[in-house]
């Protein structure tokens, strides 16, 4: 392209496309809330509820450690050998059948709560965004020997509150 | 235009780019108005359905702009046809470009004016290309032409406006 006509094409590149109407935004605005996502209600519940979802998870995790650990330690137990002073154990001492290992605790630390602002797109009523952090801790313990297994995970939870301006 | 995958961060997106499409979609429509219906239509179109899809969001876009421009002339053809009757609907009174501060006035009407003027399939890939910032391959995708037909609308485009335009700004 020659030196003119790149000058030209410079020149029009500065050329700004008006502005969009506000009114058209909101339009779209409008168009568009409907796909963000309902705010959460607020949870009251926490993992620390025994009865609550999350623990059919944890338990199933819970089997399958204590499935592993039973494995492991019973090879080893096989292999290690029998002193000739500890008596036999009779069969009516042994365990009865079902899971080894159950929840005993679970506990969350809450480290930092950080208010992140307004939820663009909201609609009138306003609303914002508020981030907490938190620790939690899951303790699982086999009452045959006294074993535990202890999780600790991070969580951040995501809560999106009503806020409305009132300047009285 | 990673920034419209997330919920919320459209709104920003479009404030910055709502104006390119919207002149975009103004070689396409016969008024701002109509220029507007068919951009929303394709944003909310393009959010809802698209924005998952790879490649180039603002080429996506600027194809949806264009169907649902031929679209929405289809449908109004016969609106229009009353219109360029009665010799209104053809153009905006408002200017396609913002005035910028300590600007030369009357030579931004005059670059205008010989956009306009220009033949519009030159003008539309001067625009796809300038002010879209489209490339000539993603020009011809969206226009169905050959990438190499777009490059030569696009210098037959410049060369037509320089020979209109004032020559003593341009030699």
């Amino acid at each position: 392209m020659d030196e003119p006509l790149q000058e030209l094409e410079n020149e029009l590149k500065q050329l700004q496309p008006r502005r969009a109407r506000a009114r058209w935004l909101e339009q779209i605005n409008r168009d568009l809330a409907a796909e963000l996502p309902a705010p959460p209600r607020p949870r009251y519940a926490t993992a620390t509820n025994l009865g609550s979802w999350k623990w059919l998870g944890w338990r199933t995790t819970a089997a399958a450690a204590a499935l592993a650990l039973v494995a492991t330690f019973g090879v080893v137990t096989l292999r290690r050998p029998v002193p000739a002073a500890i008596p036999a154990i009779p069969d009516s001492a042994a365990p009865a059948a079902g899971p080894a290992y159950e929840p005993v605790a679970a506990s969350n630390v809450l480290y930092d709560l950080k208010d992140e602002g307004a939820v663009p797109g909201a609609g009138e009523a306003g609303a914002r965004r508020v981030r907490a952090r938190y620790v939690d801790t899951y303790t699982w313990k086999n009452p045959r020997n006294n074993a535990s297994i202890k999780w600790t995970v991070p969580r951040d939870e995501i809560r999106v509150v009503p806020a409305s301006y009132n300047p009285n | 235009m990673e920034a419209t995958h997330e919920p919320g961060t459209w709104k920003l997106w479009l404030e910055a780019h709502g104006p390119k499409l919207l002149l975009c979609a103004r070689q396409w429509t016969r008024s701002l108005a109509d220029a507007e219906d068919v951009v929303q239509e394709a944003f909310v179109r393009y959010w809802r359905h698209q924005r998952h899809l790879p490649g180039d969001p603002q080429a996506l876009l600027v194809t949806s702009i264009r169907r649902a421009a031929l679209d929405h002339a289809r449908r109004n053809a016969r609106r229009a046809a009353r219109e360029e009757k009665a010799g209104g609907g053809l153009e905006d009174r408002d200017g396609a470009f913002e005035p910028a501060p300590g600007e030369d006035a009357d030579r931004r009407r005059e670059l205008e004016g010989a956009l306009q003027r220009l033949p519009a399939g030159q003008r539309e890939v001067l625009v796809l290309k300038i002010w879209n910032e489209l490339t000539f391959e993603q020009i011809g995708e969206t226009l169905e032409i050959p990438a190499n037909t777009a490059a030569s609308r696009y210098r037959y485009a410049l060369a037509a406006l320089r020979k209109e335009l004032n020559p003593a700004c341009h030699g």
